[in-house]
């Protein structure tokens, strides 16, 4: 029920989907009878900045200069200093080149702001009710396993991988 | 006291039967069940215990107007709704009966499709090729690599990458709205440069999906185009104000938001 397929273009969220995606409808639109009361939305705050926080801050800038500087490179072949600037660069990217490096950024925000963010709202329940979790957990194993890349990354291995490769 | 208070779902034709086992929200999910109210019927259920926003709550109320909504329309409660009693819903239900039930007719055989889109991040070839500026400061970038400069630049990118997205959505969205019989803009969202719901006939929507992915092909160097539905129409029921009473209100009403379909 939670599949959320991304492809390059276009990202279709099936039936109930991703709750990010539909977050803002189901809480602000919607009707409303003035005389019902209505239940705490306490922490859905923290879920709503959470969900868009990626864009505009400064470490996204620097992944954009990288990429310039990259793709300057690239374009200019004959440039004497390309060795100098690859070698300090993790292997991967090196080989690869700017575009997969570029596309690898759009796959990064993909993931913190879909799948990542997620897996905070889990943290969130965690944290309030283990006892819960543990039920949750059972429940949506898919979920937690295609959610790999996230932005409390602690839990998964794409922390320690990316130390790794910068190590080498 | 408190076993009394009803979440309240939904509205729908007082004909209509829930599958049995509908749930709703709340661990152990608390069963859904339909409160009469005339011609109209309210989706009702207990109130669980401590019961707030929860990710697990919010699909549950989700996917129980989907469920519901998938037969016969469904006139979508925001997320939240309790009423201290039965009678209470009633009233309020039945005050607006009239209302209620022209909007059900509304959205009879629609479904809702909403479309974000986000400024694509992936191709900054293309704007490096394009946007003069950004030339000079990658130049003075690698002339002289410093922190700030990178800053700088990245920022430029950025913004360029923000602009174009922009301007790409006015044209993206008159191709979309000649699909639809509804357009409502959405509440703004971070990191988004286009929020809206469309009202769409339930047998057109394959051709909506395939316009927008259309769409998102051809506008993939400047937009992220991410398209959820069918949903519940929440966009396109009558949005009560405070204060009047929803007799008051003509069903076709809605914010200031609303614009009419069609280019």
């Amino acid at each position: 029920m939670t599949t959320t397929t991304y492809n390059e273009a276009v990202a279709c969220v099936p039936r109930a989907g991703t709750l990010y995606d539909v977050l803002e409808l189901i809480l602000d639109r919607g009707m409303v009878i003035d005389i019902f009361v209505r239940v705490s939305l306490v922490g859905i705050e923290i879920i709503k900045i959470d969900a868009r926080i990626v864009i505009a801050s400064v470490d996204t800038y620097l992944r954009f200069a990288e990429i310039c500087n990259r793709l300057d490179l690239n374009q200019d072949q004959s440039s004497r200093t390309v060795p100098d600037l690859f070698a300090g660069l993790p292997s991967s990217v090196a080989a690869g080149g700017a575009k997969k490096a570029a596309r690898s950024v759009g796959g990064k925000v993909k993931d913190a702001i879909g799948m990542g963010d997620d897996e905070e709202d889990d943290d969130e329940d965690e944290r309030e009710d283990e006892r819960e979790d543990e039920r949750e957990q059972a429940e949506e194993p898919r979920r937690r396993r295609t959610s790999a890349t996230s932005a409390s990354g602690a839990r998964s291995g794409s922390r320690t991988r990316a130390r790794r490769t910068r190590e080498a | 006291m408190s076993t009394s208070r009803l979440y309240v779902y939904g509205i729908v034709h007082a004909d209509r039967v829930l599958p049995p086992g509908t749930s709703g929200v709340g661990r152990p999910a608390a069963l859904a069940r339909l409160l009469p109210v005339g011609e109209l019927a309210a989706v009702v259920s207990d109130v669980p215990e401590g019961l707030r926003a929860r990710r697990r709550d919010l699909m549950a109320h989700q996917a129980l107007l989907t469920e519901v909504g998938a037969e016969a329309p469904v006139l979508p409660m925001r997320f939240g709704m309790v009423a201290q009693r039965a009678s209470v819903v009633e009233d309020a239900v039945g005050s607006a009966a009239t209302a209620h039930l022209a909007a059900l007719d509304r959205l009879d055989g629609r479904t809702e499709m909403n479309l974000k889109a986000m400024t694509a991040q992936s191709h900054v070839e293309a704007l490096v090729r394009d946007d003069a500026d950004v030339r000079r400061l990658m130049a003075t970038a690698r002339r002289q690599p410093s922190y700030e400069g990178n800053v700088r630049l990245g920022q430029a990118v950025a913004e360029a990458l923000d602009r174009r997205a922009s301007e790409s959505v006015d044209e993206v969205l008159p191709e979309l709205r000649a699909l639809a019989e509804g357009f409502v803009r959405g509440p703004d969202v971070p990191g988004c440069v286009l929020n809206v719901s469309f009202l769409v006939p339930k047998a057109g929507v394959g051709r909506f999906r395939a316009a927008v992915e259309h769409l998102a092909d051809a506008y993939s160097e400047r937009l992220e185009l991410r398209l959820a539905g069918p949903l519940p129409c929440y966009s396109f029921v009558p949005q009560e104000g405070t204060g009047s009473g929803p007799a008051g209100r003509p069903v076709g009403g809605r914010t200031a938001e609303h614009a009419p379909a069609g280019s």
